[in-house]
């Protein structure tokens, strides 16, 4: 085995960065303490870290938990709070009775049984989300996931994190530093330098001199600077199919220390794009996430200030520019784009963080031993990721593509079939006849957005599907207990759970117990 | 209610205060707190768990008296036999505010039926009170000891989830939960440096009477199973008794 791979480098020390560094580093432990491999992170002693949404999915909760991070200090330091889901108001309609949830729990006895014709063929008053689990009252109630005799990582109900990202890449770093053994290097990147083979060897910074290493990570944001500026790697343009470029984000403080908090990430469709709205500790994160080509900037701010109320005067508002798309490849000879750098969509689903989770892990998984397998390696890597960012791209399309608003531009032009991928499109053709659930597409092990996520937004929007009533029958016994569970399950949690704001205040004082 | 006041042998002269164990003065408990100096007696009786506060998460030690909510299996042996009774019930409805003992006027115990004095005519403590304050003087220092000692067992994740599952003759099952106890295959894994110092500070005794203690749970189980079993016949007793 000649030219092994010993030394990783990653470029940037984002959320991206420290995650990456974070679950490779966790995985690799045993070697790492033997001296016989190397994780460090170089990064720009004055870069800004951009926030990229301050939403997570559920798996955050088992990366961070095998890195040996104690969750009581991610609320304490990272101003985090518990996010049980997304709620779309105006999506379909633009009525004021507008609104689905798309919650973390799955329906009841999902893995059992499909409770989709179940609800179908009752045809009653209660929304889908509210007929297959107990998630849609709780955040109705601003009840909170669990309580505080459940151990850190636990939960009655599957929760993820609100957090502030500014926070939260820091925090990461002390952690990878102290305890896993990563090395932080502050120093400006200024020349990479290239192999015969086109291979990265080694970085030349300003302040610490040269960086050699086997595989190099970028997680250097929008720049690329390894993967794109180095390697030419080229761009995937999606803005004809996403269409929003722009994000507004402001910051809104609560009228009191103590004002109630929602556990669900708020998602109000508007003119030309839609409002995120997430609650942490300390404050609200607001923004628009509007298309440029269907709405001036000008209006955009009166929509984000109509939304914030009268406080919006006195609060900064910051403008992003989006570019919704990805690199081409994502694994180029001996370099891998993780984050920003492999590619942007609209976090209307939190899709960032998650997919650098997932890419990360596959990584530490499967960590070339040597430079001989690492093309192989890297070929089911692109596939997979690939794979991956498509069925982002569709999920994200399917919120738009079931509007029946018609009142701007921005929502007619979304559900033009030019603008939707041809696999979505056929995918709601099949989903016509039978709902997503298990046996079809959603057969990958590490699927992004499983077919329960596919199923809320689905049924959220009104999406029929034909039911056939001699198959109802035949499960509905089955399906009868499911749902008297889930309304006994849904007692209980009503009974237990604390308010979402009570439980984290008592986190901050007394912390969650690790068992 | 609560009334809790500084005691007062003045004041206080001529109260009874009824320190039995009784259902009604609230010793129906499944579980109440211990500190660590009880462990040995606590032993020969009742498993020694760890359960979280529902207010702060944090864990305290206690000792398990039934299944149910509300159940002490142990209730009629504390009336009638006098067993071990650990010193959180011992010291009803006595408090301690800074370092003088406090009391509960609104404790039933206080003024009931069969109530003892506190003081005798000289104003010195009765045997009683003398009891109460002996039971202060160990409760008081040692929660602190049992913070301390809880605190070790967590750094080293010698803490697990117990889950009781018992299965009666009446056909009933009972699932406890909220319970934790030692860790033993983290105990066993332990280096030699820690296990000493844990031996120094007299921790690894308290582990073991932990660990020895579980053996209860099978015995209070039995009990549990016989009285539900002399319910279901006291039952069956009276389904067959003819209409009046």
């Amino acid at each position: 085995m000649n030219q092994p791979v010993k030394a990783v480098v990653i470029v940037g020390g984002g959320t991206a960065g420290w995650l990456t560094a974070g679950i490779i580093a966790a995985r690799h432990q045993a070697r790492m303490k033997a001296g016989g491999f190397s994780v460090t992170l170089v990064e720009s002693p004055d870069i800004r870290i951009i926030g990229v949404g301050e939403g997570t999915w559920p798996t955050m909760r088992s990366s961070l938990e095998k890195m040996g991070v104690s969750e009581t200090e991610l609320f304490r330091q990272c101003d985090a709070a518990f996010k049980q889901g997304g709620r779309f108001a105006g999506w379909t309609t633009g009525e004021p009775d507008d609104a689905y949830y798309h919650p973390l729990m799955a329906p009841q006895g999902f893995s059992v049984l499909n409770l989709v014709p179940h609800w179908l063929k009752e045809r009653g008053g209660r929304s889908f989300c509210d007929f297959v689990t107990p998630q849609g009252q709780l955040c109705d109630e601003g009840l909170a996931p669990k309580t505080i005799v459940n151990a850190e990582y636990r939960g009655l109900a599957n929760y993820a994190y609100h957090l502030d990202a500014g926070k939260f890449a820091p925090f990461l770093a002390r952690h990878c530093a102290a305890r896993l053994g990563v090395r932080h290097v502050l120093a400006d990147v200024i020349a990479v330098n290239q192999g015969e083979n086109g291979d990265i060897t080694s970085l030349r910074t300003a302040q610490a001199g040269e960086l050699s290493g086997d595989l190099f990570i970028d997680c250097s944001g929008f720049s690329a600077l390894l993967l794109g500026e180095t390697l030419g790697v080229g761009f995937k343009d999606l803005s004809d199919i996403l269409f929003c470029d722009t994000a507004l984000a402001t910051q809104v403080p609560y009228d009191t220390s103590d004002a109630p908090m929602a556990s669900q990430t708020l998602s109000t469709a508007q003119e030309a794009g839609w409002i995120w709205d997430i609650a942490l500790p300390s404050r609200r994160g607001i923004g628009y996430v509007y298309s440029s080509r269907h709405s001036s900037e000008e209006a955009a701010r009166e929509t984000l200030a109509r939304y914030v109320g009268e406080r919006h005067k006195e609060l900064p508002v910051r403008k992003i520019p989006i570019r919704s798309g990805h690199r081409q490849t994502f694994w180029k000879g001996n370099c891998v784009a993780v984050g920003l750098a492999a590619g942007f969509l609209e976090p209307l689903e939190s899709s960032a963080i998650v997919l650098v989770e997932l890419s990360a892990k596959l990584l530490a998984e499967q960590m070339p031993a040597c430079r001989e397998v690492m093309d192989l390696i890297a070929r089911r890597f692109n596939e997979v990721t690939h794979y991956r960012w498509g069925r982002i791209v569709d999920f994200l399309k399917l919120h738009y593509v079931l509007t029946r608003r018609t009142d701007t531009a921005f929502w007619r032009d979304n559900v033009d079939p030019a603008t939707v991928p041809q696999r979505l499109q056929e995918l709601l053709t099949l989903w016509q006849y039978q709902s997503p659930w298990f046996f079809d597409e959603f057969d990958r092990l590490e699927e992004v957005f499983p077919a329960a996520s596919y199923q809320y937004v689905l049924y959220g929007m009104g999406f029929r599907t034909e039911v056939s009533l001699e198959d109802t029958a035949q499960s509905a016994p089955l399906a009868s207990r499911l749902l008297r569970e889930k309304d006994q399950v849904t007692q209980q949690m009503l009974a237990r759970l604390p308010k979402n704001r009570e439980l984290l205040q008592s986190i901050r004082e007394h912390g969650l117990q690790p068992v | 209610m609560t009334q809790i006041v500084p005691l007062n042998k003045d004041i206080h002269r001529s109260l009874l205060v009824d320190g039995r164990a009784s259902a009604a003065y609230g010793d129906s408990q499944r579980f109440v707190q211990v500190i660590v100096t009880e462990f040995p007696q606590l032993l020969v009786r009742y498993p020694i768990l760890l359960s979280k506060d529902a207010a702060t998460g944090r864990f305290y030690c206690g000792a398990m008296l039934g299944f149910d909510e509300g159940e002490n299996l142990f209730l009629g042996e504390w009336t009638e036999r006098e067993f071990y009774r650990p010193l959180a019930l011992q010291r009803a409805p006595f408090y301690t505010h800074g370092s003088e003992l406090a009391i509960d006027l609104d404790d039933p115990r206080v003024g009931a039926e069969g109530g003892k004095p506190l003081f005798n005519e000289a104003g010195q403590p009765t045997r009683y009170l003398q009891s109460i304050i002996w039971a202060f003087q160990d409760l008081k220092p040692g929660l602190e000891t049992t913070r301390i000692f809880i605190e070790r067992l967590l750094e080293l994740d010698l803490i697990e989830p117990l889950d009781i599952e018992a299965e009666f003759d009446d056909g009933t099952m009972r699932n406890c939960s909220g319970l934790y106890t030692i860790n033993q295959e983290v105990l066993s894994r332990l280096t030699d440096a820690v296990v000493v110092e844990l031996f120094r500070r007299g921790y690894l005794r308290l582990i073991d009477l932990m660990i020895a203690s579980l053996k209860q749970i099978p015995l209070m189980a039995r009990m549990k199973n016989m009285r539900l079993l002399q319910a279901t016949e006291t039952l069956e007793a009276g389904a067959r008794m003819p209409a009046a």
